[in-house]
């Protein structure tokens, strides 16, 4: 059974040709890959789907009455009547301003964090003084605060500040660290070889210097997975940019495709609406990870020395 | 080092003492923020504040659309921040807790003339303190939405569906036709013989939720006809009558029916709701508010009837009455303002416009027949819902503190009767919880 | 007092943490300068408002009005609320499912993207289901796993099968929503185990072989273990993040049929905002605070997960 051995070993010398011990592993491979992608297809199917016809035809794998209205009415471009026509809700919404907001926002909020964050975990991992391992448990401990705790106290903290409203106020709760950050770079901290830094010291140079100029280059592949996975987090961020940037000019994209949900109790969403807001919210995601992700998936594993 | 540490705790305390105090909203001269969740009646109310701000020039109301499930959290939250509206749509369920934390402004000042509006939606809206804290904005009933082509292929006719009558001992010609109009899966109707209880595929009584205490579109406009009401006077009640028999002689009457196979199984209505289920023909008649006339005249593929609702023992029909409010914050930095635009809201000017949209029935009463008329237009008979306010056979939607608690006792109780976890007599249990809430 | 080292490729392991050359000097200032901001965060968005939460639980609190002192009530009414028993009794079938489920197809998952899955493509699209918003996810499996009128149903009716009420039965509530929470989370799970798994040599696998282990004592003598680190952090995060499940409950069964989705966040949040109880509702979230507490430090206990066995 030497295709299990291959797989547990990670041997990377096995000549990759497509051999009946594959099957197994291939077949795996292809399940999850369809579990996790064709409910993509249902979205896709009811984004071009017309409202009133998809009840009535629920049974049905293709497209309800096909209509692009629903795309339209994302970006904007369907006048009130007409998207109350097509069962739509008719409030206005200025896709561009919103996706340029959501992307300050999470840009923003994700270099910062990671930044900070990875200072704190070079300090927590690297450097040694008094009750370092306790104030690393205090940040760990942040992970377990409940939400409800946080909500309500931020929101009248932005407020005092005057900041509600505006960009600053929007991103201030997530610029200086998240805990999962923290903990991620710690651990890899941890693993790296010490020659290189060592060597450094040894000729003087500081910590500062040590960790820009040697720990967080080698650092760049797990920095950049930390990157990509805390902007899609806070690229779906909702509660809090909803309470805090009501107006139009620092709405973000989730908030402003709140639209799409039932807008009435018992009122139904607006289904095709939605699905195709789904689509095209993911899609600056998808297209980041098409560029930065062969680096990120490939390269995480470093050997140490450079 | 010192200074860092020293930097960091000023920071904090000054983050304290910062939130200790309290800070205005920062609105602008003149503007009064209006809020609103129908996104559908947006384009009236939109007309409404252009008119209004056309026709004065002190005061300009900007109007903003929130969906329901965020809308009272922003006010809640926007409440003790001191950032909520100006002034915004109210609701029945939520308004009393609001009196009773201060949060709005009294609109006694206006003087309003009631009498323009449909009888009782006024007094609704007058708190404990005798104060007037909304006026109203619009009203619904509740009627029977049904399948035209279904009910034909069963051998009724329109006039049938008009001319119900019911029961709680059997159910009345209203069972008897949703049994008709019940089919399972081999073609057989629920009245013939061989009916399979187990296989329906069209149910002739479509299920929304159980009611959750309230009933508005479930069990209401039937036990209104035995004379039952929800709490002992209405409004501001602080007694509840769930441990009467009339209601849960009615409620068990109502369950009976998914035991039957006339009505679905309340755990295969989680999901799509019930009108979307009418839409893609899995069942014949909908219990429903007016407020839901736009969703179902626009499935495709569906003939639309509209029937009123039974006549019960008492010897008429009844349904509940239920009515929007406009309601000011106490808070308001432009109370002035804030009361001449609710003042324009309420009156006919504004509530013209909404009729013309025939989105909702508008409160004032010629307004409202304006809307009747715009419905028409529109291919929609509403009578069966304006029966109910030409012949008086309205009942209001119960006023009392605790809502939410209320609802929270009250629908996992309503769930267990309604799967036949429970009997109708647990019912007498939840009754204690509920007046517990009162003492 | 041993501290984490996982060796990558071919450096020498160390047993100390830190800068072996100024063993006698303390890193205390410059620490200081790289925590600074972090620690900012910290209390001013968490410790802060936990402090207030705890206060509040000792309080009788609407939001709309102002705190009134009540000391322990909150706390005795809670230990006698069959709702509060029921939400944490719920709750714990909710992490259980969900962290069994999610953590075995993510390691699953993690091994075939390491071995079989070459292209960044296909591991790409494993991470999917992470674009979607949690609450857009909910409504999404919502509509595909209705009763009447979901894709999933009428499919199952085609294979000829009774359909199921996945939301509507008090059986199924709960494993439906800790399936749809794995559907969404997998992948990112096992990107995560995925970059442990890399950061194991090969020299390791090779040595084993050479001694004749075959592939599951290699996979529980020694991937397992040294994996343990990684795991430790995905065990306590998806752990928490279980604990605190809310979006996907909020947005579909509301705690419902009956009581059999009311998690401790749910009703946590019913009685706060819904039922304008924030007091009672903070003595629950500080219950729900404490029980997490106690659940990472035993994790952290038990898997060892500050230790490697390479060091």
């Amino acid at each position: 059974m030497s295709e299990t051995r291959a797989l547990v070993t990670g041997s990377r010398r096995r000549p990759r040709r497509f051999s009946p011990r594959q099957i197994v592993p291939w077949t795996l491979l292809v399940l999850a890959i369809a579990v996790s992608v064709l409910p993509f297809y249902w979205v896709l199917r009811t984004a071009l789907s017309t409202n009133g016809a998809l009840a009535a035809n629920s049974a049905s794998l293709l497209p309800a009455d096909v209509n692009i209205g629903s795309f339209l009415r994302v970006f904007g471009l369907q006048s009130p009547a007409e998207a109350l026509a097509e069962g739509g809700s008719g409030a206005s919404i200025n896709f561009w301003i919103y996706l340029r907001n959501s992307a300050i926002f999470a840009t923003v909020t994700t270099a910062s964090a990671v930044f900070f964050s990875s200072m704190a975990a070079y300090a927590f991992s690297r450097l040694r003084w008094r009750g370092r391992d306790k104030v690393f448990g205090l940040f760990l401990a942040t992970v377990l605060v409940p939400p409800i705790f946080t909500a309500l106290p931020n929101f009248l903290l932005v407020r005092n500040l005057g900041l509600l409203n505006t960009m600053t106020g929007l991103v201030l709760p997530f610029l200086f660290m998240t805990p999962f950050a923290i903990f991620f770079m710690r651990q890899f901290f941890l693993s790296m070889s010490r020659e290189v830094e060592e060597a450094a010291m040894l000729d003087g140079a500081r910590h500062w210097r040590i960790f820009f100029q040697i720990v967080l280059p080698n650092a760049a592949a797990p920095l950049a997975t930390l990157a990509l996975l805390t902007f899609m987090t806070q690229w779906n961020e909702y509660f809090w940019p909803l309470l805090v940037a009501s107006d139009d000019s620092t709405r973000v994209l989730t908030v402003g495709l709140g639209v799409f949900k039932s807008q009435s109790p018992q009122g139904a969403p607006d289904w095709s609406g939605l699905m195709a807001a789904t689509l095209v919210s993911a899609l600056p995601v998808l297209i980041l990870f098409a560029i930065f992700g062969k680096r990120i998936v490939n390269s995480i594993g470093f050997n140490g020395t450079k | 080092m010192k200074k860092t540490l020293g930097a960091t705790v000023l920071l904090g305390a000054s983050a304290l003492a910062l939130t200790a105090c309290g800070g205005g909203s920062g609105d602008e001269e003149g503007v009064v923020d209006y809020w609103l969740w129908d996104a559908n009646q947006l384009p009236a109310y939109q007309q409404c504040a252009e008119d209004f701000n056309a026709s004065q020039e002190d005061v300009t109301v900007k109007v903003t659309q929130t969906g329901w499930d965020d809308y009272w959290s922003k006010i809640t939250n926007g409440m003790a921040a001191g950032t909520a509206p100006d002034v915004f749509t109210d609701h029945l369920s939520k308004y009393p807790d609001f009196v009773k934390t201060e949060q709005l402004l009294s609109l006694d000042e206006l003087d309003a003339d009631t009498s323009i509006y449909n009888e009782g939606l006024a007094d609704l809206w007058v708190g404990q303190d005798g104060s007037r804290y909304g006026l109203p904005k619009d009203w619904d009933t509740v009627a029977l939405f049904y399948n035209k082509e279904m009910v034909a292929d069963a051998g009724l006719t329109e006039d049938d569906m008009a001319n119900l009558d019911w029961n709680p001992d059997d159910g009345g010609s209203y069972e008897k036709v949703i049994a008709r109009l019940t089919v399972d899966k081999n073609g057989v109707r629920g009245d013939e013989a061989g009916f399979d209880k187990d296989n329906v595929a069209v149910y002739g009584l479509g299920l929304n939720s159980s009611g959750e205490g309230m009933g508005q579109t479930e069990w209401s406009f039937l036990t209104a006809t035995l004379g039952w009401t929800h709490t002992d006077q209405n409004p501001w009640g602080t007694h509840y009558n769930y441990d009467q028999p009339e209601f849960q002689e009615t409620f068990e009457w109502w369950a009976s029916l998914a035991d039957k196979g006339y009505m679905p199984p309340l755990e295969t209505t989680i999901g799509a709701s019930m009108a979307d289920n009418f839409g893609a023909g899995k069942n014949a008649i909908n219990t429903n508010g007016s407020w839901m006339i736009g969703q179902y005249a626009g499935y495709e593929g569906i003939d639309l009837g509209i029937a009123p609702t039974p006549v019960g023992p008492s010897g008429e029909r009844a349904s509940m009455f239920n009515g929007l409010a406009d309601s000011i914050w106490a808070g308001a930095e432009n109370p002035e303002g804030s009361l001449a635009w609710v003042e324009y809201l309420a009156s006919t000017a504004c509530q013209d416009v909404v009729a013309g949209h025939a989105v909702v029935f508008p409160a004032i009463t010629s307004s409202s027949e304006l809307a009747a008329q715009a419905f028409a237009e529109k291919g929609v008979d509403v009578s069966a819902f304006t029966t109910h306010v030409d012949d008086g056979t309205t009942f209001l939607f119960p006023i009392a503190e605790n809502a939410a608690k209320v609802v929270g006792i009250m629908k996992p109780a309503s769930d267990a009767v309604l799967t036949g976890d429970s009997p109708a007599s647990s019912f007498d249990d939840a009754n204690d919880q509920v007046n517990a809430l009162f003492e | 007092m041993a501290t984490t080292t996982i060796v990558v490729g071919r450096a020498r392991a160390h047993r100390d943490g830190g800068a072996r050359l100024r063993r006698d000097r303390s890193d205390f200032k410059v620490a200081l300068f790289f925590i600074a901001p972090a620690f900012v965060g910290l209390i001013a968005f968490y410790v802060f408002p936990t402090l207030r939460g705890l206060y509040l639980s000792f309080t009788e609190y609407s939001i709309l009005g102002s705190p009134e002192w009540v000391g322990t009530d909150n706390y005795e009414r809670l230990f006698a609320d069959p709702l509060f028993w029921n939400a944490l009794v719920v709750t714990l079938q909710y992490v259980f499912i969900n962290i069994v489920l999610q953590t075995t197809l993510a390691l699953g998952l993690a091994l075939l993207m390491h071995r079989v899955a070459r292209s960044t493509f296909i591991r790409g699209m494993l991470l999917m289901p992470y674009l979607m918003a949690n609450v857009i996810a909910a409504l999404l499996w919502f509509w595909m796993l209705d009763y009447n009128i979901g894709i999933v149903n009428q499919i199952i009716d085609w294979l000829g099968m009774p359909r199921v009420a996945f939301f509507g039965s008090q059986e199924w509530a709960i494993p439906t929503q800790a399936v749809i929470n794995t559907w969404r989370h997998m992948g990112y799970v096992a990107l995560l185990i995925f970059a442990g798994l890399q950061s194991i040599p090969n020299t390791v696998y090779e040595a084993a072989s050479l001694d004749g282990a075959n592939p599951f004592q290699q996979f529980s003598r020694i991937t397992l273990p040294l994996l343990r680190p990684v795991l430790a952090l995905v065990l306590i995060l998806t752990m928490t993040g279980s604990f605190q499940v809310f979006d996907t409950v909020a947005v579909t069964t509301q705690g419902g049929p009956v009581n059999a989705s009311r998690v401790l966040q749910y009703y946590i949040w019913q009685k706060a905002f819904a039922e304008q109880e924030f007091g009672y509702g903070s003595a629950i979230a500080v219950i729900l605070f404490l029980i997490l507490a106690a659940v990472a430090f035993i994790q952290m206990r038990v898997l060892r997960g500050n230790e490697s066995d390479l060091a």
